[in-house]
């Protein structure tokens, strides 16, 4: 015991480790930097449209769907630097300063440090999305007019966080592991990058776009095929695609996807054949591509869980 | 006649665990604590008692292992062999409950930079389990004694060294805890920061904390410590208090006798005395090197006395603790060639 009377307990220990996080986050430029431009992106999205409209002198029409179509107003590239510059060193970057000795000599668990890390870079996102969504719902209304389905909008949040999560996990594991913050971003990146390279050409050439809907990214790209709405938008299957695919499933329980493969039209060049693969179910599509999220969250945050429980603390 | 160190084998004998016929508990204690960086053994075979209620010194030149067995104390390395604990709990895996009782200031500590001194107290005290009004009254009183009034509210990446250093030992001592470690507290400052940080140590321990001071600074452990463990290569060679340490291994001590008129009858008598290795002199002033650890001043001064000398002065010079040291040291090193 110590002699100051203490009232220590795993949710005072967690909450301490939350603030500790929370204060570092806020202040970091990396993630100021983002969120401006997000901001900058958002605010493209909602002006330059209407902009476009006034120089070919064409009004601005009502969309009452605008919000709950274009959510955040970011998507996958975004979703992943939200995750690389909240989480890429917050535990390679404690080892990399010498601040986890101080940290981890601390009478708490390094499963609640771990623990109100990953909270902690949760309500960042979960900060920044919210602001983005008020900036979006404020724009499209002001815009575009009153809009549909705004109590939806809940979903758009919560799908946005679980995608950003993935990638969250898996940059953190590569810090855990790795215990350098540029190696965790440089690998991030080229996963990133990687998959959605292979992604696209899968995704279009390929008779195995399949594969897609269990890789973390933008999956496989199809069309929707909604009984008598004539919806023929196109759906993603991949993880940074669920708050749109679970509003689409929201608004079109029923609906079907089509996946198709592209083909160069020989005969006829510059043409391009659509030639069908498959159909699916949309609830199928919603409920594999969150199961699948949540495999990369459990696997590639035990993972990151691990690496901090095993590791040691030598320099 | 050659200094011999069997203090080793004596050293953690039960006896020493007693105080005044009681049982003192250990605060730490190690049994055959090993750990190896790959071919390199940092920490061998360490068997180190430090009882409770104690400032024990844990002294060594640098690379002596003092930071590795710390670290492993404080549960950020695990040992690969033997048992280490802190108040009789094992410290292996991740125990929070031991931490608890141990407040550790690292070696040139680091802390976040984006942090003010005040909020990285605030949250440390929160995982201790301050509460809101403890930390509130506690904290100014502790930056006060740390001297960093004033600076609390300044991110902690805009501190000196020495600020830091004062950090540390605050944070150490944020919760009042039972065991303070200290590692290397002065390493990395300037003369004058070193002795404002010993200072600051010696005026922020209280009553009942045990204390468990590393550093290679021999100065530092003298002034500090009641205890000391000397290390070297891994190994203990010594612990106990350091005036045993000082009187158990000491080398013959030498007489310095200042008398009225120095006759050959006082030298040939005093080099007659049995414990009498050597006799040097110098016009009326005789420098006797002594073969013993005991106390012979009241036989030499009846044999100058006897053989007609009046003595004017009689100073014992023994040796400093640096000269045990430097022995200690020595002879490890010289073992560990051979």
């Amino acid at each position: 015991m110590t002699r100051r009377e203490s009232k220590r307990s795993w949710r005072t220990s967690f909450l301490a480790v939350v603030r500790y996080e929370l204060l570092w986050n806020i202040r970091k430029k990396k993630i100021i930097g983002v969120l401006i431009l997000a901001f900058v992106f958002a605010t493209l999205a909602l002006v330059l449209p209407v902009i476009l409209r006034n120089l070919n002198n064409q009004p601005i029409e009502p969309n009452p769907d605008y919000v709950i179509t274009t959510g955040t107003g970011i998507g996958s590239f975004a979703f992943f630097l939200f995750a690389l510059v909240s989480v890429m060193n917050s535990i390679s970057g404690e080892f990399e300063s010498g601040s986890i000795t101080p940290l981890l000599t601390k009478p708490i668990s390094r499963t609640t440090v771990y623990l109100g890390k990953i909270f902690a870079a949760l309500l960042t996102v979960f900060g920044a999305y919210v602001l983005l969504i008020v900036y979006m719902a404020a724009g499209g209304y002001i815009i575009y007019g009153p809009q549909n389905n705004m109590h939806l909008i809940s979903i758009t949040l919560l799908g946005s966080i679980m995608s950003t999560l993935v990638w969250m996990s898996i940059v953190l594991a590569m810090g855990s592991v790795s215990k350098s913050s540029m190696l965790a971003a440089l690998l991030g990146i080229g996963i990133w990058l990687g998959l959605n390279i292979v992604s696209g050409i899968l995704s279009v050439f390929s008779n195995q776009a399949w594969i897609l809907t269990y890789a973390p990214g933008s999956g496989a790209s199809g069309t929707l095929n909604a009984s008598g709405s004539g919806n023929q938008s196109s759906v993603s299957t991949g993880t940074d695609s669920i708050a749109s695919i679970l509003i689409t499933y929201v608004l079109n329980p029923a609906a079907n996807v089509t996946f198709y493969r592209m083909e160069l039209n020989l005969s006829n060049p510059g043409r391009i054949n659509q030639i069908p693969l498959y159909t699916e179910p949309l609830s199928t599509i919603v409920s594999r591509s969150i199961a699948v999220a949540a495999v990369y969250i459990l696997v590639f945050n035990f993972i990151a869980w691990y690496a901090l429980k095993r590791s040691q603390v030598a320099e | 006649m050659p200094v011999t160190f069997n203090i080793k084998l004596n050293i953690f004998s039960k006896d020493s665990l007693k105080l005044d016929g009681a049982s003192v508990s250990l605060a730490i204690e190690t049994v055959n604590l090993t750990k190896r960086y790959s071919r390199l053994t940092a920490v061998d075979k360490l068997n180190l008692n430090v009882s409770a209620n104690t400032v024990h010194g844990f002294l060594g030149p640098n690379g002596a292992g003092k930071t590795t067995t710390i670290k492993v104390l404080v549960g950020l390395l695990r040992a690969d062999e033997g048992v280490a604990r802190i108040f009789g709990e094992e410290v292996s895996g991740d125990k929070p409950n031991v931490r608890f009782r141990i407040g550790y200031m690292p070696e040139l500590p680091k802390f976040p930079k984006h942090l003010k001194g005040s909020e990285l107290l605030d949250i440390y005290g929160r995982m201790y389990g301050l509460s809101q009004q403890q930390r509130r009254d506690e904290l100014p009183k502790l930056f006060e004694q740390v001297g960093l009034k004033g600076r609390e509210n300044d991110q902690i990446g805009k501190y000196s060294k020495g600020m830091q250093q004062r950090l540390g030992i605050a944070q150490a001592l944020l919760s009042e805890p039972q065991l303070v470690i200290l590692d290397e507290p002065s390493l990395g400052l300037d003369p004058v920061g070193m002795v404002e940080v010993r200072e600051l140590i010696k005026s922020v321990l209280k009553e009942g904390m045990t204390v468990f001071l590393s550093s290679h600074l021999l100065f530092e452990v003298q002034q500090v410590c009641s205890h000391v463990t000397i290390i070297n290569r891994g190994v203990a060679l010594v612990s106990d208090t350091i005036e045993n340490v000082s009187h158990k291994i000491k080398g013959p001590a030498t007489l310095q006798i200042e008398v009225t008129k120095l006759t050959k009858t006082i030298v040939e008598d005093l080099k007659k005395l049995p414990y009498v290795t050597d006799v040097k002199t110098e016009n009326n002033k005789v420098s006797i090197m002594l073969g013993t650890q005991n106390d012979v001043r009241p036989q030499v001064s009846e044999t100058i006395t006897n053989s007609g000398g009046t003595i004017v002065s009689m100073n014992l010079v023994g040796q400093s603790l640096e000269d045990v040291f430097v022995q200690l040291i020595g002879k490890a090193e010289e073992k560990g060639g051979n």
